[in-house]
């Protein structure tokens, strides 16, 4: 309490005021110290924040004669947008305009990020020079950190000029606020780098090409969806029963010391990593079905191995069963108890009274742990790696299948130009997949909480 | 005796007391008891399955070998690395913005719509982090495939389970609570810091010691984003920017690697250390939040 107090003595206006105006004079100078750092064949080209302001282009006398590279405009834009920011923010301060000094501030502090941006523009320009990308190194050095430091810290105290408490309420704020920017951020970033490569290819070849063929240029994934649609499918018929009938176990008819009991067991089950679902499913299930199919072969003529979409089901199945029980469990003790004195008093029995009154009445929370388990069963990356046998196949039950998301996981490490660009593609369609799989969940979970509110 | 043995009356037949069992009730009581026994012997089963296989191998030459063929030790340093760097920008994050939503603004648009964001960030796989997190923390920023890439794309991760789990924490402080600070004088501020926040201790304890688990368990965003290396750290900082695998992902690794002669014993091994750890953060969050209700 004490100390806070003494802060903000030691923090006159006066002296917040003359610290802005020095950070800001630090900022203006980080742009004299070297920004990027160019580093071809081991020779070191350092470029200041005045040298792309004042000059369009580098020379690289190595390159040969008149060999230079053009700095993008993006970068010489923000490059400017960082020394001006700084000077209207200070103006600002004059003006008693606080908070928008803090934003021109902020803004000043993250230009350098959009320098960044345009790195693989120069790059570009470079190759194009004939020389070989692993020989080019391009990166930001400190001053670019310094900037990013200083905006940031003179933001803070020109919100502080206003108060303590705006202060904080600012910070609160921006912290409120990450994560509807890294949302904004996934979904640009999904459609910048997804949609390219599916025009590239095209939308129908894309979505409905049966051949995934990087090698000779195929990019359909229409077997990859195929594969996670049915092995989400699959997993939901398997593992609702159970599960609905599980919770049914523990809100109706168990006593409370196992209940309590099985409920633990249950969420144990919902944090064991998935690698360790994968492992087992490796380990026990690959050969269960091996073991059991023996000798059969399936439609496309081969050998049953084990690792096919049956274990993906299953797999999946054991993985999304904990999210189906516990919210079914949920719905089912948020049912009124009226409902079943009526039913048990108009003399239904207790089982009649579970699957005529109390499931159809607890039907939207139900509901809306299936679309939670279907969420995360066809985003499943992991567990379904090491059990999907990971060959692009026509989805059969008994045979090897590659998911989007394996596929995804599976061929980042090595692929480059248009087919990674497909990759990302992928990514794309799951990403739309999973947004109307969210948007629905969100839609059934909120009817589900208007209806018990009338309920009640 | 005898009059059990009489065939029953129509009128007999429809008294209350002598109420017949229907076969269907048998049938799904039998369904469910069913269903439960299989969740519950599936757990039983993977659990006994795992730590049977792997208990033996588990030593302490294992655990501290600094050899990269039969030690784990750099992977637990690694994983250790990962858990903290993460944890030191979620946590501040989460809990300011789980302040900001409960304690500054209840209502309107904006709430509506960082609700909605954290809910859709919840939903989203963890592969499309990593695939976020490759192409902006080891492209674009130039960390390459490295842990602190890791740390960064695993805090959007773990970022909406502790701004939901705190968020819940300061909703149960009493607003007498507050009330009471603020009418003593004390800014809003310092009522959030000296008597909301103390109060939602245990409960923000309980959003770590879940993001814990979390950043244990995940494996798909550290497939893109961490590199494999197995090394020892050769510096306190440096090594954040070193490539290393995490428990679980030298658990899939190790899975299908054929060249290792101990492989399917280290991974027995690493999955018994993971489900040990997870048991006893499951127990942990258990009894903080017991805490917290008396």
């Amino acid at each position: 309490m004490e100390l806070f107090l003494e802060k903000k003595k030691f923090f006159s206006q006066n002296k917040k005021i003359f610290l802005i105006m020095m950070l800001s004079i630090l900022m203006l100078m980080c742009f004299l110290l070297p920004y990027i750092q160019i580093i071809i064949n081991k020779d070191n080209f350092c470029v200041t924040g005045l040298d792309i302001l004042a000059g369009s282009k580098l020379g690289l006398a190595d390159a040969g004669d008149g060999a230079c590279i053009y700095f993008p405009n993006i970068m010489r834009i923000s490059v400017l947008l960082g020394v001006l920011s700084p000077l209207i923010g200070v103006l600002f301060i004059l003006l008693k305009k606080h908070v928008l000094a803090a934003g021109s501030f902020i803004v000043g502090a993250i230009t350098p990020i959009f320098s960044l941006l345009t790195v693989s523009d120069l790059k570009r320009q470079i190759v194009e020079l004939n020389i070989s990308s692993n020989r080019v190194y391009i990166g930001f050095i400190w001053p670019f950190f310094l900037i990013l430091i200083f905006g940031l810290t003179s933001a803070v105290f020109s919100v502080w000029l206003n108060g303590g408490e705006k202060l904080a309420e600012a910070v609160f704020f921006c912290f409120a606020l990450v994560s509807v920017g890294l949302v904004l951020l996934i979904t640009l970033y999904m459609i910048i780098s997804g949609l390219p490569a599916i025009i590239e290819v095209g939308v129908f070849n894309f979505l409905f090409g049966s051949e995934w063929n990087p090698s000779c240029g195929k990019y359909g994934i229409l077997y990859l969806i195929l594969a996670s649609l049915l092995g989400t499918f699959g997993a939901v018929i398997v593992g609702v029963p159970v599960g609905v009938l599980t919770a049914v176990f523990l809100a109706e008819i168990s006593s409370k010391k196992v209940a309590v009991i099985v409920r633990s067991i249950v969420e144990l089950l919902a944090g064991i990593p998935s690698v360790i679902y994968g492992f087992f499913g490796m380990m026990i299930i690959v050969p269960f079905i091996r073991n059991v199919f023996y000798g059969i072969r399936t439609l496309s003529q081969r050998p049953v191995v084990g690792d096919s979409l049956l274990a993906v089901i299953l797999v999946l199945a054991i993985m999304v069963l904990p999210t189906i029980i516990s919210t079914a469990e949920t719905s089912i003790r948020a049912i009124p108890k009226s409902y079943k004195e009526a039913s048990l008093g108009l003399g239904a029995t207790r089982i009649q009274t579970i699957f005529k009154v109390t499931l159809p009445a607890a039907k939207s929370g139900i509901l809306s742990g299936i679309v939670l388990g279907v969420g995360r069963a066809i985003g499943e990356t992991m567990a379904v790696i090491m059990v999907a046998g990971n060959i692009v196949n026509f989805p059969e039950l008994l045979g090897s299948v590659r998911l989007l998301t394996t596929g995804i996981a599976i061929d980042m490490a090595y692929s480059s130009g248009l087919f990674r660009q497909c990759l990302f593609g992928i990514g794309l369609v799951l990403f739309i997949f999973i947004m109307i799989v969210n948007i629905s969940f969100m839609k059934i979970s909120k009817r589900g909480v208007q209806i018990d509110a009338t309920n009640r | 005796m005898q009059q059990t043995d009489k065939p029953k009356s129509d009128v007999e037949k429809m008294s209350l007391y002598s109420k017949s069992v229907r076969k269907s009730d048998i049938v799904l009581t039998l369904l469910i008891y069913f269903c439960a026994t299989v969740t519950i012997a599936f757990f039983v089963l993977l659990i006994a399955y795992v730590v049977f296989n792997g208990i033996g191998y588990i030593s302490l030459e294992f655990l501290t070998s600094t050899s990269e063929q039969d030690g784990i030790l750099s992977i637990i340093i690694n994983t250790l690395y990962v858990e903290f760097f993460t944890l030191i920008f979620a946590i501040p994050i989460g809990v300011g913005a789980a302040i900001y939503l409960t304690q500054y603004v209840k209502q309107g648009k904006l709430v509506k719509l960082i609700r909605f964001s954290t809910e859709t960030l919840a939903g989203i796989p963890s592969i499309l982090f990593g695939l976020f997190g490759y192409t902006v923390f080891c492209v674009l920023f130039g960390l390459g495939s490295s842990i602190i890439a890791g740390c960064l794309t695993m805090i959007i991760c773990v970022l909406p389970g502790i701004i939901r789990t705190t968020e819940e924490a300061l909703l149960t402080v009493p607003n007498s609570y507050k009330n009471g600070a603020l009418a003593l004088g004390a800014g809003k501020f310092r009522t959030i810091f000296q008597i909301v926040l103390p109060c939602a201790v245990p409960g923000i304890l309980t959003s770590v010691i879940l993001a814990v688990g979390r950043i244990m368990g995940e494996s798909a965003a550290f497939l893109l984003t961490i590199g494999t290396g197995t090394k020892m750290p050769s510096g306190l900082f440096s090594h954040l920017f070193a490539s290393g695998r995490t428990l679980t992902l030298h658990l899939y690794y190790m899975s299908g690697n054929g060249s290792v002669p101990d492989a399917m014993k280290i991974c027995f091994a690493i999955a018994t250390i993971l489900l040990v750890l997870i048991f006893v953060l499951n127990i942990l969050a258990k009894l903080v939040a017991k805490r917290f209700i008396n």
